[in-house]
């Protein structure tokens, strides 16, 4: 099945994809790219069709005109989204070395780790590295808190367009130098299967760092406070994985108390109606390139909400104490429908969720 | 109001010999590894758009750790240090409405503004010339019985707002804030790409920095990078023409006479004693109209859009005539004013214009609503500048934006050019305020192309409402347009809710 898959690549994506890849930039993936493909579609959630697609797009990724205008345009709710979910109920953090006695009213320190999972072209991610302070002692000087962002993508040409995007900020691309902001082609997969250093997933010097797991057993893998999967579970390949096993893998990349935050499309008739016959019909109608979405593979909220609720349940971080029902203490959800009314841009309304677009969030427990 | 005249004593340079510049700048170009001061905002023009501009991020909890520099080509020393006899006013004075006063006093401004020297109007009184058709603005629709009377606007000088800016901004303390004065604008390039061990600043504006005086606050750095790029440097924009945005306009042929007055006192006292009025007289044999706007202490300021010509014979006449004409101006029918305005000085000093003022005066009706005499003008306080339409094609470009006269010149007629500078600023600082909050590059073009939606339609819609204004009481005569403008005063004016549309749209 997964050759199958595979040959209906477009050669010229696969290769352009390969060869994007400047000498600079080898030495922190070695052997990320010679074997990309291959890799995620045996053991990744990647739909190989989703990665040509996007990838045809890189080009155009950051024109603000461009065919990604749209995603561009909801960036800034994703933060508010985000600060809404913080300020309903925050993750726990230790404390800022050195900043003692900080009272409820001062404002928080920027302390969160964030995940960006599936973070194309960076749109999310670098805007979220923007908000990072270069001095880390210094409170926090946006509602979303971050300390420090790691973005993953698994095409390595998307991977490539965002780095090259970050350093025309200098504050990005000091970040990402200072290792606080990183961008890695990988999977989520193989993030996970990668050994969890010690300090990971930031080892901003005077920050703190990342808290520990209150299990006994840490974790064998990198985890974060935040991780953000925005209009990411709609592309994942139903060939080689499920949203159920994919939404487990992401849970088990978050802290207990962490928030996993996302948002995605429902599947119901006026969402096909606006996502596909509206959104990707011709230009001037159209603001969505044609093929962006499959609407078999959108996600209700109900659907995701119980995926989530299995996920936290059989991605219990440390396989000896919790397992089942017990996960679920301490869980929040969240959801919160958005609609895109032209010349107004997005808007969040309330219970619009099964009109299409929409964020979710879901809050692991203590 | 008053804004126009400090474009006119702007330094002009053409916009070909600044091309030239530009271009030779970007062939000697940055040398290469030497990284810029890099800053998030740059403002270039240090008037009372780009101040308030200032002002207004350092005012915000969000934007106020931003980095930002402003540079002005004069000496703001001066500025922070200008002081004036209480009865004594610059000819330089703007009409604030409700909303622009609103906004400096959400961004602390307005307590910095030295209030003896401010005055709030009540009433305005809108006349024709031709036709004596009257049209009077006051909020007493809107507002309750007993209550106080609500101000139409605010008159100040623009040297007490600049100065109140200065004073905001000092309040703001010095961390991350250049105030580079007594500088010039060399040239502005692109960046270079820093690479590999630093930014790709290619798409950055690259300003180069000269003192223009022997006294320079910020001459250790010359070349300074901004994120975004402020153009309030007024109608010759160079950083408009850096962005390479066209603009389109025309010169309305007009000169405005400016000059303080001081009033005789009214026949028959105001009530309530607190009402101050505005007048303003339509003149259109002679090209525009005569306006007189109160200041404390019962002085006025004048500003008299006319022909260039009559511009010149009034700013030769010595002040007694000078008066005689002002105060004619708003009271003789036109043939007299036009008469008037050939009369010859005799060399002796003594002008006959005293002589025809009183003399016609007594043979031509006088509606109620005239102002009180005025019966002095402060000495050197008399000036005029040419009347101009400008618009910028764009008010944003990548890490450009254009604020206040950068972006649109209008005719003066309603008083609302500094007004619409200040809505500029209040949307361009929420803009960089929401940018920031967000996540966003401030200098970005997603980022500013809601300041662009939010006022170029807007700014279009009044300076345009005013040239046609301008263009219907250029018509002399008692020909169908005077006919049809002042049927529709009448009736605006007898029509509560229409008056009350127009008003709240005046004010913004």
């Amino acid at each position: 099945m997964s050759s199958i898959r595979l040959s209906k690549i477009p050669s010229r994506a696969v290769r352009a994809a390969s060869t994007a890849i400047r000498p600079a930039c080898r030495g922190s993936q070695t052997g990320v790219t010679s074997s990309t493909t291959r890799n995620h579609s045996t053991t990744s959630s990647v739909s190989a069709d989703e990665l040509s697609h996007f990838s045809a797009l890189a080009s155009s990724w950051w024109d603000p005109m461009g065919p990604s205008r749209i995603l561009h345009l909801m960036n800034p709710l994703r933060h508010e989204f985000i600060a809404s979910c913080l300020a309903e109920s925050p993750p726990p953090t230790t404390p800022v070395a050195g900043a003692t006695g900080t009272s409820s009213l001062s404002p928080p320190p920027a302390n969160l780790h964030y995940l960006d999972i599936g973070c194309g072209g960076g749109i999310f991610a670098e805007s979220l590295a923007r908000t990072i302070p270069l001095d880390p002692s210094a409170p926090a000087p946006t509602a979303t808190r971050a300390a420090s962002m790691t973005a993953v993508d698994p095409s390595a040409m998307l991977i490539q367009v965002a780095r090259e995007h970050a350093r025309l900020d200098p504050t990005v691309d000091t970040h990402l130098r200072s290792g606080k902001f990183k961008y890695l082609n990988t999977t989520l997969e193989d993030l996970l299967a990668s050994p969890s250093p010690s300090t990971s997933p930031a080892p901003a010097p005077a920050s703190s760092s990342p808290t520990p797991s209150p299990s006994n057993t840490t974790p064998s893998h990198p985890q974060f406070d935040m991780v953000t999967l925005f209009e990411v579970i709609e592309h994942i390949d139903p060939q080689t994985t499920t949203p159920q096993t994919f939404l487990s893998h992401c849970l088990r990349a978050l802290k207990p108390g962490g928030w996993l935050i996302g948002s995605t499309i429902s599947r119901t008739f006026p969402s096909w109606l606006l996502n596909q016959v509206i959104a990707e019909a011709p230009w001037p109608i159209g603001v969505v390139p044609r093929g962006t979405h499959e609407w078999s593979k959108f996600v209700n909220p109900p659907e995701l909400q119980a995926w989530a609720q299995e996920g936290l349940m059989r991605a219990a971080d440390s396989a000896t104490t919790r397992g089942g029902a017990s996960a679920l203490e301490g869980t929040r959800w969240k959801c919160m429908g958005t609609i895109y009314v032209p010349g107004l841009g997005w808007k969040m309304v309330s219970g619009s969720e099964s009109w299409g677009n929409y964020f979710w969030a879901v809050k692991k427990g203590v | 109001m008053r804004l126009l005249t400090q474009i006119t004593l702007r330094t002009y340079v053409c916009p070909s010999c600044r091309h030239g510049a530009i271009a030779g700048r970007r062939r000697l170009a940055t040398r290469a590894g030497q990284t810029p001061d890099i800053y998030d905002v740059v403002c270039v023009g240090g008037g009372p758009a780009g101040l308030g501009l200032l002002a207004a991020l350092r005012a915000s909890p969000v934007t106020s750790k931003l980095k930002v520099a402003l540079i002005e080509s004069q000496d703001l020393n001066k500025a922070r240090s200008w002081t004036m006899d209480p009865n004594q006013f610059s000819n330089r004075v703007s009409s604030l409405t409700p909303s622009s006063k609103a906004f400096l006093e959400r961004i602390g401004a307005w307590e910095h503004i030295e209030q003896e020297r401010v005055q709030d109007y009540q009433e305005m009184q809108v006349w024709d010339g031709e036709s004596g058709s009257r049209i009077s603005f006051d909020w007493t629709m809107d507002t309750p019985a007993f209550e106080e009377m609500r101000t139409v606007a605010t008159m100040t000088e623009n040297s007490n707002l600049v100065r109140g800016l200065l004073k905001r901004i000092a309040a703001s303390g010095d961390e991350n804030l250049k105030l580079f004065s007594n500088t010039t604008v060399a040239g502005i390039e692109n960046g270079v790409d820093l690479g590999p061990h630093g930014p790709d600043l290619s798409a950055w504006p690259i300003l180069s920095l000269k003192p223009s005086g022997p006294i320079s606050e910020g001459q250790a750095s010359s070349q300074i990078a901004a994120r975004l790029l402020i153009g309030a440097d007024g109608i010759n924009s160079p950083v408009r023409s850096f962005a390479d945005i066209p603009t389109n306009g025309w010169d309305y042929n007009r000169h405005g006479v400016v000059a303080t007055l001081a009033l005789a006192d009214p026949d028959t006292p105001p009530f309530p004693p607190y009402l101050r009025t505005a007048y303003q007289r339509f003149l259109p044999s002679l090209g525009g109209p005569i306006a007189l706007l109160p200041l404390p202490n019962n002085h006025a300021t004048l500003v008299w859009s006319t022909t260039p010509e009559h511009a010149a014979y009034l700013k030769s006449l010595p002040s007694s005539a000078f008066l005689a004409m002002v105060n004619a101006a708003f009271r003789l029918s036109m043939t007299d004013l036009k008469f008037m305005m050939d009369v010859k000085t005799s060399s002796s000093g003594q002008t006959s214009h005293e002589d025809e003022l009183s003399w016609r005066v007594q043979h031509t009706p006088i509606p109620a609503q005239v102002p009180p005499m005025a019966n002095a003008v402060q000495s050197g306080s008399i000036a005029s500048f040419p009347l101009r339409f400008r618009h910028a094609a764009q008010y944003i470009s990548p890490r450009v934006a254009l604020v206040g006269d950068a972006a649109h010149v209008i005719h003066p007629l309603a008083g609302q050019g500094l007004n619409l500078g200040i809505g500029d600023i209040a949307s361009l600082s929420q803009t960089i305020e929401y940018a920031v909050s967000h996540g966003m590059d401030i200098g970005d073009l997603l980022t500013l192309e809601r300041y662009s939606s939010e006022r170029y339609l807007t700014n279009s819609k009044i300076g345009g409402a005013c040239d046609l204004l301008h263009k219907m009481y250029n018509v002399p005569g008692q020909g169908p347009v005077t006919w049809a403008r002042s049927f529709g005063l009448d009736v605006i004016d007898k029509l509560p809710f229409v008056k009350s549309f127009l008003m709240k749209n005046a004010q913004g």
